[in-house]
């Protein structure tokens, strides 16, 4: 049968509870996994299906790989009824990794809501890797509460990291919350870095999506420098079964992240 | 190369090839008007009348042959399924027929993934492809830059062999080392090369049935028709999409549509994962975890199959991912018809 819907198995090492409804999976595959970051996999929850992630541990660490997952439809409740010690199934990588060779020597604009900083998280690991590469590092992370920010204990120590500005919000505060209250487009009324040069990355929920990129694109970042991870229904992951057509695109091949440029021209290229 | 075989000939290659094949052939039931795919035995050979070439396309997309519609794909905790190596020969295909295999090869053969089932079948299978002679009106591969035959590859498929009937008697046109094969050594077959008389002759039944079939449509797509079809309108859809009742017929039958999803499933105490064909009509298909749908109206999904077959796919690879078979609008409950929505653009 064909090698290309194949698993590999993965045990579960640990599940770290994030959020009330957002998990990190800790797996060790059983064969090599390498991926980019960016680059996304195929989990399956066995005899459920499979869920499409991108990882969200550096792509640097081989004992381990990490998932950061919403709890959000059959797949992930799958996932989220396993145990540690359980398996997974894990294929790929997929799709395009982000472009870190453009990013050297430039300002990297990083922009997550909520469970999209798992894509964000892995890339600023990379990053992170050797930060001397890139001029600095901004992180704008905004979720809807305290309770919901995930990476929690990473963020405080991220913001302690020399070349790297982080800033948090949340759209409602709470009790143990003495930090910024807003929408994370807050966090983008004052652009720090050079707009013509600088990329800006960015990954959350469509509204957020769509509203950063109105904002980054006022702010006069270029279009061409502009990353956008894009949410599709997938069932292949290879370009093949059509699911994730966007325009010219398949998200699963293409992308999943792509630059303002490439979509702009796609009707409501967020839902 | 091309021979002139009588039909006892004929016949007699038919006998030994059920030898050493599963032959796919053609099959007229009584008052039908359009054959369906039959797999030929030696029993079904003794009444199998050879005209069966001369109608047009099978009701079946041939995509059937080579991406089942429901197969394992993977399986886990069960170890491994042996290959599947059987030698096929599929006999008269149609040049609407070939078009569609090269867009499942474009689609599943890529640089870096390859569906394997699919290759294989392909690599297994021999293709004897016929000319068209008599299209009906459903017809319309002359709009899609293809002619009622084939005389060459098409767009990166070539046959083996390919079969004109000629006032008794049979053309057949080696394309390839395959399909050369197919021809030595037989027994009771009396083969000579062909001669001008009835080469254009050939001719002649040929472009009578370009003729017909520019009859039919006399009308041609507009030369920019990728660039028109993304600029439809939400009325335009609307109105041309009004009578479809979203029975996902004309998808199921198009010998282009590619898409597929995988579900798994538990059987026993093992996993498998199963692909069946899929269809953009299907309100589901692009809808994601959590509930947003690029596509949820209609309408986006109605033009979606456009944009696909005559701009996407055109874009990437320069044809258009539909051939002109016209099994869309025969098996269409709303009688809708592609070429009326095509020339509308």
């Amino acid at each position: 049968m064909s090698k290309l819907f194949k698993v590999i198995k993965a045990k579960i090492l640990d599940i770290i509870d994030e959020t009330p409804t957002i998990r990190t999976f800790v797996l060790a595959p059983e064969q090599e996994f390498s991926f980019l970051a960016g680059q996304f996999a195929a989990l399956t929850c066995l005899g459920i299906g499979e869920g499409f992630f991108t990882p969200s541990s550096s792509p640097y660490d081989k004992e381990k790989i990490e998932f950061t997952i919403m709890r959000v439809g059959r797949v992930t409740n799958g996932l989220f009824s396993l145990k540690k010690g359980d398996y997974v199934g894990l294929r790929g990588p997929f799709g395009k990794p982000y472009p870190l060779e453009k990013f050297e020597g430039r300002e990297v604009f990083i922009v997550g809501g909520g469970v999209g900083m798992a894509p964000l998280r892995s890339l600023f690991l990379a990053l992170l890797h050797d930060l001397s590469k890139y001029k600095k590092v901004y992180i704008r992370y905004g979720a809807r509460t305290p309770r919901d920010l995930v990476y929690k204990n990473s963020l405080f120590e991220w913001q302690k990291i020399e070349n790297v500005d982080l800033d948090l919000t949340v759209d409602v505060g709470d009790e143990t919350w003495d930090g910024k209250v807003g929408v994370v487009t807050i966090l983008l009324d004052e652009i720090p870095c050079d707009v013509n040069t600088a990329c800006a990355v960015v990954c959350g929920p469509p509204l957020m999506m769509k509203f950063t990129l109105q904002k980054l694109l006022e702010k006069s970042f270029r279009e061409e420098n502009i990353y956008l991870s894009m949410e599709k229904n997938m069932s292949c992951a290879v370009g093949m079964c059509g699911h994730c057509r966007m325009g010219r695109y398949f998200v699963c091949k293409d992308g999943p992240v792509l630059t303002w440029q490439q979509i702009k021209d796609i009707e409501d290229p967020f839902i | 190369m091309i021979f002139v075989l009588d039909e006892i000939s004929f016949r007699n290659l038919l006998h030994q090839w059920l030898n050493s094949y599963k032959i796919f052939v053609p099959e007229i039931f009584d008052g039908q008007k359009v054959p369906n795919i039959a797999i030929l035995d030696k029993e079904k050979l003794e009444k199998f009348s050879l005209s069966v070439f001369e109608n047009i396309r099978v009701w079946e997309p041939l995509k059937a042959i080579f991406s089942l519609p429901k197969e394992k794909v993977a399986s886990f905790g069960n170890g491994e399924d042996s290959k599947e190596r059987e030698k096929v020969l599929l006999i008269g295909a149609k040049v609407c027929d070939l078009r569609p295999l090269a867009v499942l090869k474009k689609m599943y053969l890529k640089e870096d993934f390859v569906f394997e089932e699919f290759k294989d079948r392909l690599e297994n299978t021999l293709i004897i492809s016929a000319d068209c002679p008599y299209p009906q009106d459903t017809c319309f591969c002359n709009l899609v830059g293809l002619k009622p035959y084939v005389d060459r590859d098409i767009d990166g498929i070539l046959p083996d062999l390919n079969l004109s009937f000629v006032d008794n008697k049979i053309l057949v046109e080696v394309f390839t080392e395959r399909g050369e094969e197919l021809l030595k050594e037989r027994i009771g077959v009396r083969k000579e090369e062909a001669e001008r008389e009835i080469l254009e002759r050939r001719n002649e039944i040929r472009d009578n049935a370009y003729f017909t079939l520019k009859k039919i449509n006399e009308k041609e797509l507009k030369e920019d028709i990728s660039k028109k079809v993304l600029e439809g309108e939400k009325n335009f859809w609307d109105k041309n999409l009004e009578s479809c009742v979203e029975c996902f017929g004309c998808l199921y039958v198009c010998p282009t549509c590619f898409c597929f999803l995988l579900s798994d499933y538990q059987v026993e105490k093992h996993y498998e994962r199963i692909k069946v064909w899929d269809t953009c009509y299907h309100p589901m298909y692009a809808r994601v975890a959590g509930g947003l749908n690029p596509r949820a109206e209609f309408y986006k999904r109605g033009r979606n199959r456009f944009h696909c077959k005559f701009s996407n796919f055109y874009f990437d690879y320069n044809f258009y991912a539909c051939s002109g078979c016209g099994r869309c609008f025969s098996v269409c409950m709303g009688k809708i018809d592609i070429r009326k929505i095509l020339l509308g653009l």
